[in-house]
Parts: C-alpha cells; structure tokens; sequence
C-alpha cells in the first residue's frame, strides 16, 4: 500500500532530522533549562515585585516552550496536534476571562462580595500587626474565638429566612408560606410554649411537636448547649409584660 | 522510529489468529467493540428504567402529594429532593452518554470506517470496566444511611459542601465519585473514538465520506474532552470541601461558591452538546437512507456543527444570570447564547431540505426521526426565551426551564435512542423488529410525551419553581386548576411507561423469534450494511476489508438506475 | 492474546496512532489543570492577604524538585532517542533512570510536606494552603500514575518489545514537567 510506504517515508526523513539534533541537542537544551532555573529562583532575591513575576512566569513560559518544542518533538510534529493544543490553551484563557469578574474580584455593579472583603481586610492588617507572631504557629487568621457559639449569627443566617430577623415570622421566604412561620413578638404564641418545647422544635423539627413539618429538624447542626442558647435568643423577642 | 513502525507493520500478520476469549468470558472480558457497545447499551437501558422509576415517584408525589406512591410509599421531603436529583444524573450521565455515544459510536464507528476494531480495544475495554463500576458507586449511593445526594444534579456549594444542609453527606460524597468515575470512563472511550475515526479510516475514506453520525459522535468526544477539565478540578475542591473540611467555595474561608457554579456549567453546556451531536447525527443518516436521497449540504452540516461546537464554549453563564454574577458579563453571554441557536437552526434546516422531494418510507425509525426535529424545534424554540437574560430573571428556576429542557433531552436521548435501536437493530443482533410494534409504542410514546410537559410550560409561566416537593404549601401555586395540570402531566407519564412495555415486548420477542435479518434491509450506502448481521469478530475477514470510492449518502441519483449506491462498490 | 486489529496499523492522517492519542490524552489534562491553575491564579489575585501563608512554601524544597523533573525529562528523551534507533536495552535504562527522578522527586516532596504538616499548615489551615496541597497532590498523582506505566514499558523496551511506545510515556512525562514548571513559581516563587 502507497500509502503506508509514503508513511515509511516521512517517518525515516523525521528520524533523520532528529539525528542531526541527537543527544548533543538535547544536553544544550538540558543545560539551558539549568541555568533558566537558576535564574527563576535568584529573581525574588532582588525584591522588585515585577522582576520577580517577569523572572517566574516568563522563564516559566520559555522553559515550557523548550520543553515542548524539542522534549516532546512539537517543532516536528504535524500541524494538527499543534493546533489541538493550542485550543485547549484558548480553552483555558476563556475560563480565566469569563470567571475573573465573579471570583477575582470582590464588588461590581450592584454585587459586593463581603465575606472575602473582609478576609482581604482582616489579612492585612494582620499581616502589618501580628507578622511575627504567626511566623512562628503559622495558625489561620481568625476573628473571634472559633470556640463561641454566635447564637445571632446562627439565627440570622438559618431561621431569620422564615422567622425574620425580628422574629415576627416575616422573613423573605416566610411570606410564600402555608402556614406562614411562627411570629416570636406575638403573646398569643408565648401563651402554649416552653423552653423544651421551643428545643425539639428546633432540633427535630416542626411535626415532631405536633406543629407544621415546613418547620425543618436543624439538630445536625448544634449541640445540646448551643440549642440551650438559641431558645434564650428566641426567648428574647417575647414582648415585655409576658 | 523505523524499527517500531516495521514491527507494528508485522503485528498486521498476527490478525489471522485473532480469536476473543471463548464462554461465558467472552462477554465479560471481550475487548470486542461490538460486545462492549451492547454492556454500555444494556447498562444505560438498566439505569433509564431506574431513572424512569425515580420519575415516576416524584411526579406522583407532585400530583397527589403526600399520598403513598404504589411501589415506594410517602414521598418525604428529603427522598423527594435525592429523587430529583439522581433522576437528572442517571439520564444525563448514566443514560443519554453511555448510549448514544459509547454503545452507538463503539458500535458504529468500526463498522462505518471499515475497520476491524477500535484502534485500543483493551483502553476501550476498561473505559466499560470504569464505567460499570461508576454506575454501581452511583446505584450504591442511593441506599446509603441518610439516602442518595439531594442537592440537585448541579450540585451548588454550600447545599452540596455541607452535609449539614443537604442531609444527606455520604450519598452526596458517593454521587461525586461516581460521576467523577463517569469522567474518566468517557474521556477513555473519547480517546478511542477520535483516534480511531482520524486514523483507522479504509482505504480511499476521505474525511468527507465518513458518515455523519461519526462525525457527531467524535465532534462531541472532542467537546467533552476539552470542556470537563475544569469540573474534574473542580470536583476534586469539593470533595475535599466534603470530606476535608476545606473552604474552596466558602466565602467565609477565602473561597467562593459561584466559582463551583462555573466549573460546572463551563463543562455543563458544552455537555448538552456533547449529548444531542450524536443524537442528530442519527437523526441525519435515518433521513438520508428513508427520504432515498442525498444530505442536502454535506460540508454545511459539518462546518456548521464545528461552529456550534467552537460556539458552545462561549455560552455558559447563561445558566448563572440570576446567581448573582456580573450583570455586564450577562450581556455578553447573553448575545452568543442567542447567536447559538442559528448554527443548530441551520442544521434543522438541512436535515429539513433533505427530506424536500424525497421518496419517503415512513418506517419506525424514520418516525422517530421526524419527531425528533419536531420536539427538538420546539425544546430550542422555548430555549430563546430563556437566553434573553431579562426574561430569563422570571422564567429561571421555573417550570419554564424544565420543560424546555425536556423538550431537548427527551428528544436527545430517548428519541434519538429508540431511532437508533429500531434502525440498527438488525445489524446489532441479526433479527428484524416488528415494525407495527414499533410504530405502537412510537405514537405511544410521543402523544403523552407532550401531555407531560406542555402542562409544564403553563405552570412554569404560571411561576412554578422548580425542586419543591408539594406545591401545596404555597397558597398561589396551590389552586386547583395547578393542580389539575399536574395531574395531567403524571397521567401522561403513567400512559407513556406503560407504552414503554410494547418496546420491551417487541425487542425481546424480535431477539428471540424475529425474522431474519438480511445484510442491508434498509438498502443503505454506508459500510455497516455490506457485512453480516450482527457482524463477525473482525467485521470482515480480513482480506475482505472494504475500500471506498464514494460519500455515504449517494441516495436517487438520477442517473443511476438503483436508488442506492454503497460505499463499496467499485466505480 | 496481543494481537493488534488491522486499524492500528492504519494512520489517514499520518500521525501513528499512539501518539495522536497521547496527545489528545494532554489537551484533556492541560484543560484540567488548567481549570485547577486558573481557579487558583483567580482566587490568589483576588486575596493578596494570602502572600502571608503562602511566604511558608520553602523554595529550595521546590527547586531542587524542579531539578530533579528536569533532570528526569532529559533522561526520557534520551530513553527515546535509544528506542528509536531499537538500542532496547538502553532504552530501558534511561527509563529506569527517569523512574527514579520520579521516585527521588515524591520523597523530597513527603519530606517537604511532613516537615509543613508539623509545623501546622495542613490542608485546611486556610485556603492558599489547600490550593497548594490540592494542586501539587493532582500532579503527584501523575508522577505516580505514569512511573508505574513507565515501568510496564521498560519491561516490554528490555525485552525489545513495543519499542514505539517509549517516546509516548516519553511525551506524557515531559507534560508531567511542564506542569511542574508552572507549579514551581506559582506556588513557590511569585507567591
């Protein structure tokens, strides 16, 4: 078959041409990966930010491309694989370019995103007051003490969806409700409560207590004395005089 | 180099001796192309009847909600969700993918080039192997304490992070390994499939003669390979997120959940792709061999498809309008969304021109294959609205969305399939269907199809959200004329299983005592048809290997007395 | 039972089959690293607070391993450049010798992290450090995933067999670098 032999062909002139730049090729593209090297790692020593990056990424790049061209051949292989490379490389650029306007950045028209601005935040200034301390533990930046429980917290990120932030069962999704939640300012609901009944609602959820079962079990998620602290939250929006 | 080329070139003498394993071993440990085509196809049967079944409960449960649903029992909130969500992922990715791509291109793609085999029949084996063991993981997960994930098939952080909030923190570690697992299954079959139809091609098959459904079939390879990169990483952060306690997609530890959202969806649109290429690709070859006449635009169709391909990258954040991203990125994406649907318009267009002034036979397959581009018009249709990011901040998360979807991958993956089946069926298994059985459970299957989700349509627009287990709890969703349209909706889908049981009847009873099939029932042009049916180990023996003088869809030539013309036959 | 079928002989494009898989199989890797990479340069942008955790990364650790996988890729292309003229034997010890760069690179890099681990930065002291252990475990995973492969084909290369296939784990080795060469500065020097 001709065409096998014209591939015969082609391979004995690549293989030819890869002998010219046998293994002498290879030491020299060795040696310059070496000394590339070297130089990446001496940039930061003179602590200019952007030498540094030039010296880290650019070598990087040029490293790769000696790699990839006379490594792995590309500089001899046909156009197409050349081609499918360089589509996943686009690939990959595009991703960067549609995602870094959520994720590399914080705020943006009509979106801040607080929760990391605050860690930026919170990191400098750590960074300027506590750096030696942490050189040493090298302990996560915190805020408070992860061991207190923030029943506040708790309550307006889990139940003030329902229950409101105010606790009179006008929160956002509360309204779309059938039966809406239990309002806490209202007497009528203090009338046939107690503490441990408040406590199994929460934890077990709203039928367990003969109530509606779009009150969800929440037990998973705290302990005995935590649930102890959250009905003295929700004890606190009963209105004065009760 | 020239050594290593001389020795492969002396593999080709060994061919002679080419034996499978013999028994019961055969089928478990075949590298066989055609025997590993029918464990994907019967593994992806399996699962659409466990899919099905999951559809079955959640939709009774949304009709009569709170009844015990025959079969299961009460529907709880938590079930209710795990439902829901194991339905979306089994048919995606344990029904849609492994049938139309893996048993169909690992069936077809040989047969059609003229090869004997797949180019790496034991990486094709063990791309089975991984992806048996990933539908296991998945089944499995489903009876694990605390139940099958129910954080829905998108599986957004927190929800999916923490087994707190989704309850269900085992399942939800499972679920991401099997379909993890699923990830590597498929980009090993993937390599196979392009390498084998770029390289493997007999002699005188230019890349313009292969038939298009392979065409399809490896385009959408090439897609999943280049778009699941990212959410293989991705997936890898939030497993650690589950299992480590690590906070990449918590905002709280300096990460952020949107990020999850476009790993997925940067993978998940293209993925809608990777799935219906192949479904018109057999959409295509149906028309062309019963309408007896050639593609219209052969080159337009596979340009096109490129270009629908190249286009579906830059797509993907339409699914994120609401979630929160930056409004000016919706604009963007926006405008290429909408460009989208002319490319796939146009392919609707020529299969459209094809079927003008040809003979048509309305046989089974040709049935399916019409009613493909008639629900797949209005799937895309319905899609425009929701690409329009304005409108989109009502119709997200509704009902609306849902059935546009369905009116895609129903006809995607179950269409596309049973045209495929009735079509190829004599080749794969050497019998003939009854074609009166088959049109039964056609019409019955389409009829209630549109009774199921047209309601959807109308309680989508009504403001029905989705993944809420019982409507009643919501006094403007609750009356009964809502109710009455899910009613509807569930009956239809009762009607429609139950037609699904004239398709088991006819396809075993064909298996079993059908007519036999001859090499070429259907009189087609392409190189599946010029062996026996089913074909032998090998496909032809091997100094019979076919050569190629011509495209695929050489039908009513008029200057040709025959209304055929085989890929094969000399000039 | 290795008998190969009549279509890997063939080869319409003029690419031996093999090695157009392989390359395939890299595109697939690029864009999943790539995804891993980018979602990290994102998030490093984003959170210059984290130049605090990541000044922990220890340099020297980091280039004497990029040495090594340098080292290592030289050592394959050599294993390659046997294979070809069908010197199997040699091939193998280059092979051999590449596997353990690969080796002596997964040491240093257990000594490296059990020194970091004890002195607290674990994979989840904060997210720079679950990055770096996320996206520097990925690519061990690699390392070891294609030394073992690589041993498979010494074997066959010694006993003369399969001589074609060096230059392919050749050319998924050299991408198990080139990963490292970007590793290496993102999580070590421009921190």
């Amino acid at each position: 078959m001709s065409e096998h032999e014209q591939l015969n062909e082609r391979d004995r002139e690549q293989v030819e041409e890869r002998h010219e730049h046998g293994a002498e090729h290879y030491r020299k593209v060795y040696l310059t990966l070496l000394v590339l090297l070297v130089l990446s790692v001496a940039g930061p020593f003179l602590g200019i930010v952007w030498v540094t990056l030039i010296t880290a990424f650019g070598i990087a790049l040029v490293k790769a491309n000696l790699v990839i061209q006379n490594f792995m051949h590309l500089r001899w292989e046909k156009r197409l694989v050349k081609w499918v490379l360089i589509s996943s490389l686009v690939l990959m650029a595009l991703f960067v370019a549609g995602v870094a306007p959520d994720v590399m950045r914080h705020e943006g028209q009509n979106w801040v995103n607080v929760a990391a601005a605050d860690a930026v935040d919170r990191g400098i200034e750590d960074e300027h007051a506590e750096e030696e301390e942490h050189a040493e533990e090298g302990t996560a930046v915190t805020v408070a003490d992860p061991d207190a429980f923030d029943a506040v917290g708790q309550f307006n990120l889990i139940c003030a969806t329902c229950h409101g932030s105010a606790g009179d069962g006008n929160g956002a999704a509360g309204a779309a409700l059938d039966p809406r939640p239990a309002n806490f300012t209202d007497p009528a609901f203090w009338e046939t409560r107690d503490d441990e009944r408040i406590k199994t609602a929460i934890r077990d959820g709203g039928a367990a207590v003969g109530g509606s079962p779009l009150m969800a079990p929440w037990g998973v998620l705290f302990d005995d004395a935590q649930l102890d602290t959250l009905v003295e939250y929700v004890k606190a929006f009963r209105p004065a005089g009760q | 180099m020239v050594e290593a080329t001389v020795e492969v070139w002396h593999a080709q003498h060994e061919v002679h001796e080419h034996h499978g394993p013999q028994g019961v071993l055969k089928y478990l440990w075949s590298t066989d192309h055609k025997v590993i085509s029918m464990q994907y196809l019967f593994t992806g049967m399996f699962m659409a009847v466990v899919g099905g079944f999951m559809a079955y409960v959640f939709r009774m449960q949304l009709a009569f909600p709170g009844s015990s649903v025959p079969g299961f029992g009460i529907v709880s909130p938590g079930e209710y969700n795990s439902l829901v969500t194991n339905h979306g992922s089994i048919m995606i990715f344990w029904v849609a993918m492994p049938v139309l791509i893996a048993a169909f291109g690992n069936f077809l793609i040989p047969l059609m080039i003229g090869a004997d085999d797949m180019v790496f029949p034991r990486i094709n084996r063990l791309s089975f192997q991984v992806f048996f063991i990933s539908a296991l993981v998945i089944l499995g997960s489903l009876f694990v304490e605390g139940g099958g994930f129910g954080g829905a098939w998108t599986a957004y952080p927190p929800l999916s992070a923490k087994g707190v909030y989704n309850q269900t923190p085992l399942g939800a570690t499972l679920w991401l390994i099997g379909v993890a697992l699923e990830f590597v299954a498929f980009l090993l079959g993937g390599i196979n499939f392009i390498t084998t139809l770029m390289n493997a091609r007999a002699p005188g098959m230019k890349a313009y003669d292969i038939p298009m459904v392979c065409w399809m079939i490896v385009i959408a390879s090439i897609l999943f390979m280049l778009s699941v990169g990212p959410l293989i990483a991705g997936a890898v952060m939030l497993l650690f997120d589950q299992t480590l306690g690590t906070g990449f997609y918590d905002p709280a530890m300096g990460g952020d959940p949107v990020l999850w959202q476009h790993l997925f969806w940067f993978f998940g649109h293209p993925e809608v792709y990777v799935v219906m290429l192949p479904a018109i690709g057999i959409t295509i070859d149906i028309v062309a061999t019963f309408a007896r006449k050639k593609l219209f635009g052969y080159k337009l169709m596979l340009y096109t498809t490129v270009a629908t391909g190249v286009l579906s990258f830059f797509v993907w954040a339409h699914h994120q309008f609401i979630s929160g991203i930056d409004p000016r990125m919706a604009n963007v994406f926006m405008v290429t969304t909408l460009l989208i649907s002319v490319p796939i318009a146009e392919l609707m267009f020529v299969i459209i021109a094809t079927l003008y002034g040809g003979s048509i036979r309305l046989a089974t397959p040709m049935l399916w294959a019409l009613a493909f581009i008639a629900e797949f018009l209005i799937g895309g249709v319905t899609g425009i609205f929701l690409g329009a990011s304005g409108a989109d901040i009502y119709f997200h998360d509704t009902y609306f969305v849902l059935a546009h979807f369905h009116y895609t991958f129903f006809p995607i993956a179950i269409i596309g399939t049973f045209a495929a089946l009735t079509y190829w069926f004599p080749k794969m298994f050497g019998k003939m269907m009854s074609d009166k059985l088959g049109k039964i459970h056609f019409w019955g299957t389409i009829i209630p199809f549109n009774f199921i989700f047209i309601p959807l349509f109308v309680l989508g627009m009504g403001g029905q959200h989705r993944r809420i287990y019982n409507y009643q709890h919501f006094p403007d969703l609750a009356g009964a004329d809502f109710q009455r349209l899910r009613i509807i909706a569930t009956v239809a889908l009762l009607v429609m299983l139950a037609f699904q049981l004239v398709f088991f009847y006819n396809f075993i009873r064909s298996l079993l005592r059908g007519e036999k099939a001859p090499k070429n029932p259907w009189n087609a042009n392409t190189l599946e048809w010029t062996t026996e049916s089913p074909p032998p180990h090998g496909n032809w023996p091997p100094d019979q290997m076919p050569k190629v003088y011509r495209g695929p869809y050489e039908y009513g030539r008029p200057d040709r007395e025959s209304d055929f013309w085989p890929q094969d036959e000399p000039a | 039972m290795s008998a190969k079928p009549i279509a890997t002989t063939r080869s319409a494009t003029g690419i031996p089959t093999g090695r157009l898989a392989v390359w395939w199989l890299l595109a697939s890797e690029v864009v999943i690293f790539g995804g891993l990479l980018g979602s990290y340069i994102m998030h490093r942008v984003g959170h210059p607070e984290w130049a605090e955790a990541a000044a922990h990364t220890q340099v020297w650790f980091g280039a004497f391993n990029t040495l090594v996988l340098l080292t290592s890729s030289f050592t394959a292309v050599l294993a390659h450049q046997a294979a070809e003229s069908g010197q199997g034997k040699k091939a193998a010890k280059f092979l051999v010798m590449t596997m353990g760069g690969a080796l002596t690179f997964l040491l240093v890099k257990s000594i490296e992290w059990t020194i970091e681990i004890s002195h607290g930065y674990t994979i989840t002291t904060n997210t720079f450090w679950s990055f770096y252990y996320t996206a520097a475990g990925l690519h061990g995973l690699h390392v070891i995933a294609g030394a073992i492969i690589m041993g498979f084909i010494a074997v066959d290369a010694w006993r003369g067999r399969e001589l074609q296939r060096v230059e392919l784990i050749g050319i998924y080795w050299h991408f198990v670098d080139l990963v490292w060469i970007f590793l290496f500065p993102l999580l070590y020097i421009a921190k």
